[in-house]
Order: C-alpha cells, then sequence, then structure tokens
C-alpha cells in the first residue's frame, strides 16, 4: 500500500484521457459544490456563537430571549457595555491581562531564541542531556503541578503579586524547541565569519541570528500571547485580590455575580474578545502559522 | 630544534583555537542558563515535591507529615476520584474522536481550489481566536433553557434540553464545546501536513485514474502518518487537561457529572485544602498524561510494518 505513492511518483508513459474526461469534469463539478456547501456549514457553525454573542450583547433584556429570535437588536441597547465596563474595574483587568500577557510574550521570544541558539549552534558537555530534559517538561502541565507549583510560590511570597502571575512562564519547553529547530537551518558560516570580522558573541546572536529568526519569532510571539491571554487556572490559583485580577478571571467571577445580566456579560464578552480579534486580523499569517508549527515535531 | 620552531606557531594556534571553543563553549552555558533555571524552578522542582506531598497530609496550615501510600490507598478507594476518572476517560474519548475525522475532512476540503477560500478558512477557524473564558460564558448563555440552542432544536420539533442542569446531559454539552474548540485547531496542522505532500503524486495518480478515494487512502494518510499520529497524541493530551470550561460552566456539576481530574485536583487542593489527596492525584494524571502519549505512538509505530 506505502508502495503506491512511490509508484505514482514515477510518470506513465501512457495516457488515456479523452474517454473518461467529461464524466469526470461533471463529477469534479458536483465535487466542488459539495465541498463548498460543507465548507458552509463548518463557517456556520464557527461563527454563529460570535454573531449571537455581539448581537445579544446590544439587545435590551426583555428581548433577550424573545421568540422568534432577534439577530438584529431592535431597539438596540448600547448601555450594556456602559454597565458592564462600570460593574467593576474592568479596565484594570485588562490592564493586568496586558502587562501579563506582553510580560510572557516578550520573555519567551528573549529566552526561547538564546536557549535554542544555544541549543542549535554551539557545542559543549551535556548539551544533549540538556536538549531533552527542556524538551521533557512539556510532559509537565500546570494541571499536573499546581498544588506544588503553588507552594514553591508561596514560599518566594509571591502570591497576589505580578511576578507570580509572569516569572513561572517566561520560558517554555517547546518554545525553546521550535526556535532550536529554526535556527539549525541558519548556516555556521554565516556566524563563524562575522567571528572573524570580531563581533562579540552576543552581537552575532542580536544583529544576525536574531533577524533571521523574524518568522519564527512572530510566530512564537503569537502563538505564547494567545496562551497567556488565555490563561485561567494559574491567577485562579494564586490571585485573590481584586486589583491584580486577570480578565479571564474577572469575566468569570463577573459572570458568578451576575448570572443573569445576560447582556451585559455579552458585552464583557466581547471587549475580552476584542484584542484576540485584532491580533488575528492583522497577524493572521503568523497566527495560523503559531498553530501549524505546533504540528511541526521533528 | 626545528621541529620546536614549527611546534610553537602549531601550540599556539591549537591554544587559540582551544581558548575561543572554551569561550564559545561558556557562552553557550551562559545564554541557556536563565532557560535552565526557570524551568528547574518551576518545573521540575514541583513535580519532584508532587512525589513527596502525595506521601505526606498537608492542609497549608499544619506542617506536613509522611503518611506512606495512604493517600493513594485513600484515592483507589474514593468512589469520588473514581467517579472523576471515569469522567475525564469519557471526556477524553468523546471529545477527541470526533476531531480527528472532523479537522482531516476539513483540512481536505481546504486543501483543493474553493470559492472565497482564504475568506472561508478564516472563519472557519474563530473558535481557536476566541478565549476559553469568553467561550464558557458565551456557551452557557446559548445552552440556557430558552436560549438559542434550545429555540433552533425547536424548529425541528425537538423538545428543550435541559443542557447543563442535567447530570445526564451536562457532560456532552461541555464536550461538543470542546470539539467545537479543537476542530479548526488540528485542521490548521493537518492542513500544513497536506500542504507538505508533493503534488505530483496526485497528478500522476490522476493520469492513472485513479478515483480521488483511492488517492486519499493510498497517498493522503499514508504520507499524512506523522502528522495524524501528532494530532492524536495532542488531542488526548488537551483533553486531559481540560479545566476552564467545565470549571466555568458548571464547577463540576450537576452531580459531578463534568468533574474532570484538573478540576478535582483544583478543588481537593484549593477548596478542601488536602494537598497531600491532590498531589497523589496530580501523580495520577501526570501519569496517565505519559501513558497515553507513549501507548499512541507504539501503536501506531506498530501498525506500520
Amino acid at each position: 500500500m506505502r508502495n503506491l505513492a512511490a509508484q505514482v511518483a514515477t510518470p506513465p508513459t501512457h495516457r488515456n484521457k479523452p474517454a473518461e474526461s467529461l464524466l469526470r469534469q461533471a463529477g469534479r463539478h458536483r465535487g466542488s459544490i459539495l465541498a463548498f456547501v460543507l465548507v458552509l456549514g463548518a463557517v456556520a457553525i464557527s461563527v454563529l456563537p460570535y454573531l449571537w454573542m455581539v448581537s445579544s450583547s446590544l439587545r435590551t433584556m426583555t428581548n433577550m430571549f424573545s421568540i422568534p429570535i432577534q439577530w438584529i437588536p431592535h431597539p438596540v441597547n448600547w448601555q450594556s457595555y456602559v454597565l458592564a465596563w462600570h460593574a467593576q474595574d474592568f479596565p484594570r483587568y485588562f490592564f493586568n491581562s496586558g502587562v501579563v500577557a506582553v510580560a510572557i510574550t516578550l520573555g519567551n521570544l528573549l529566552l526561547c531564541s538564546l536557549a535554542g541558539y544555544s541549543l542549535a549552534k554551539f557545542r559543549y558537555f551535556g548539551r544533549g542531556l540538556l536538549f531533552i530534559l527542556i524538551l521533557s517538561t512539556m510532559m509537565l502541565p500546570l494541571e499536573v503541578t499546581m498544588v506544588p507549583l503553588f507552594l514553591i510560590i508561596k514560599r518566594l511570597d509571591w502570591v497576589n503579586s505580578y511576578q507570580g502571575l509572569i516569572v513561572p512562564f517566561l520560558v517554555d519547553g517547546f518554545g525553546v524547541f521550535l526556535m532550536r529547530q529554526f535556527m539549525l537551518g541558519i548556516p555556521k558560516d554565516l556566524i563563524d565569519s562575522a567571528r572573524i570580522d570580531g563581533a562579540s558573541e552576543f552581537r552575532i546572536f542580536w544583529q544576525i541570528v536574531l533577524p533571521l529568526c523574524k518568522p519564527a519569532l512572530v510566530a512564537l510571539g503569537v502563538f505564547t500571547f494567545r496562551e497567556a491571554w488565555d490563561m485561567y487556572i494559574w491567577p485562579l490559583i494564586i490571585v485573590s485580590k481584586d486589583s491584580l485580577r486577570t480578565l479571564p478571571l474577572a469575566i468569570s467571577l463577573f459572570m458568578s455575580s451576575y448570572g443573569t445580566a445576560w447582556d451585559q456579560l455579552m458585552a464583557i464578552a466581547v471587549l475580552g474578545t476584542l484584542p484576540m480579534i485584532l491580533l488575528f486580523f492583522f497577524l493572521q499569517r503568523a497566527f495560523i502559522q503559531g498553530i501549524a508549527v505546533t504540528g511541526l515535531k521533528e | 630544534m626545528s621541529s620546536a620552531v614549527h611546534a610553537e606557531p602549531m601550540m599556539l594556534k591549537r591554544r587559540l583555537h582551544m581558548g575561543t571553543a572554551a569561550k564559545q563553549a561558556a557562552f553557550g552555558y551562559a545564554i541557556l542558563l536563565p532557560t535552565l533555571a526557570i524551568l528547574f524552578i518551576f518545573r521540575f522542582l514541583p513535580m519532584l515535591e508532587a512525589f513527596v506531598i502525595a506521601f505526606s497530609k498537608f492542609d497549608l496550615i499544619h506542617p506536613a507529615h509522611f503518611v506512606g501510600f495512604a493517600n493513594f490507598v485513600d484515592l483507589v478507594r474514593d468512589p469520588l476520584f473514581r467517579n472523576s476518572a471515569r469522567i475525564s476517560l469519557i471526556y477524553v474519548v468523546f471529545s477527541v474522536l470526533p476531531v480527528w475525522p472532523l479537522s482531516l475532512g476539513l483540512a481536505v476540503l481546504f486543501n483543493r481550489s474553493l470559492f472565497l477560500k482564504n475568506v472561508l478558512r478564516s472563519a472557519v477557524f474563530m473558535p481557536v481566536v476566541m478565549p476559553a473564558v469568553v467561550m464558557a460564558v458565551v456557551w452557557t448563555f446559548m445552552y440556557q433553557q430558552d436560549g438559542v440552542i434550545n429555540t433552533a432544536l425547536g424548529w425541528f420539533g425537538i423538545d428543550p434540553i435541559p443542557w447543563l442542569r442535567s447530570s445526564s446531559t451536562a457532560l456532552p454539552a461541555v464536550i461538543l464545546i470542546g470539539i467545537w474548540r479543537a476542530t479548526p485547531y488540528y485542521m490548521v496542522i493537518f492542513l500544513a501536513g497536506l500542504q507538505a505532500i508533493p503534488t505530483e503524486y496526485y497528478e500522476a495518480a490522476e493520469i492513472d485514474g485513479a478515483s480521488r478515494w483511492s488517492m486519499f487512502r493510498d497517498i493522503t494518510l499514508p504520507l499524512l502518518k506523522p502528522t495524524t499520529l501528532l494530532v492524536m497524541v495532542m488531542t488526548v493530551i488537551v483533553a486531559m487537561k481540560v479545566f476552564a470550561v467545565p470549571m466555568i460552566m458548571t464547577g463540576g456539576g450537576p452531580s459531578d457529572s463534568t468533574r474532570v481530574l484538573p478540576l478535582f485536583i483544583y478543588q481537593t487542593a484549593f477548596e478542601f485544602f488536602d494537598m497531600g489527596r491532590a498531589a497523589a492525584m496530580s501523580v495520577f494524571l501526570f501519569v496517565a498524561v505519559m501513558l497515553f502519549s507513549v501507548a499512541q505512538i507504539r501503536i501506531f509505530t506498530q501498525a506500520e510494518d
């Protein structure tokens, strides 16, 4: 079965096209219409919750569950956004989430590329073992280590602090792996000739290696930012102070206290999604690339 | 004499070279150090400590004391834990199995020429863009008794389903969201895998008169094997870690029907302050995560020959 790929790779000598071609064309036409319909179905399933979220955020509570369904709100209830925004300190929560996500992203960009560069381009004792150790951290998710990690943060007196939210996630085993794989492709000659020219090691990294890694960095950056913006379990564990709440934490608490004010809940949901939507629109390629490369092991 | 004259610059050169090699190695270590420090303190140390705590009684207030295997013995006997492990298993199986064919199917559809392809692909990708917590809030709203999903079901004459309020439908409701979120994610990975397959194979097969199905079976699937394996492992591991959605939507209820393992670990540790038992569960989850990835890779490599 596997040989077929090899078989078909060698072009056949004869072609017997004409007899089949009309039938085939008709079949293909039907096929592409079917494909289009299937894709449209998938689009609907993917997008409708978004539309419903936006529509509901602008509907008045009296029309919230009205039948027939009111897709286009009438009257439009802009008030829900104002009320929700002021119901709790949401500007603060946005700020917190922004600080945490940006810091984690910058940290990963720097540390993952430094570590990746080290593992890809330097020879030293224990390199292979260190690489495997770093990779193996991918098997230690937060869901497994949350209890002792919390105890460590407690001992450091980092509960309810930005450093407690940020520092444990400044670098990631997968990110290191990703940067290493990318840097393996950078020619050694380039680095060596810079050395002969007398450039310092750090300058070589900063001015020659890093600019060449831009595609990998953008993908890693977007991927990391998305994960950091999404982070829920960790703030839930170490943040009890209102002033340090991140947005996901605040949204979930908002739901438990304003459970039936659906217009306001949907308004906050829209606002909380907005940064991701913007990121997706402006960095769409990198966004998708960031996901695609997670399938790039080996 | 003359050999000494020759040897001197040679040695000098070698010493110089050794010097730079050592310097370079030092730089290599130095730039790896921050990563090693962070990963050691915040990944390995906790894992090691998890094993220690798992053998202790510890409530955060009184000092921990060693209790041997008591936590593990209690766990095995505890119907709540067994239930939680069962819920996690059901969640993993039913949230993962549909994702494989769905994401591969979508990827195949998007790998052909299609009207408005790029726009449609971005649209399909949207569930990945939505933050997990927002997703939980929006779907909770849609799952309400008089919510939009029940209204839509009504069009087909289906009676309203109590979704999150009934112990028989809450888990399927949570699973459905997992599928909604995961499918476009893995579609992207499959698509990358598909695009790596040289088109010549298909062109040649077409000339040979191969049907679309046989091309898919005999070219696409075999060449996509590494991607498929990876998607299988990733989906299972991600599903084992599910937390935010059940935590926010149901808190584990009704009557424990959505209390997946990570949720139970969290509640045992931070609501009941039984750190020892929570750590013992963590060890269990850790072993499960490892077993699954190893087992799946095994099964797959055996199927190859």
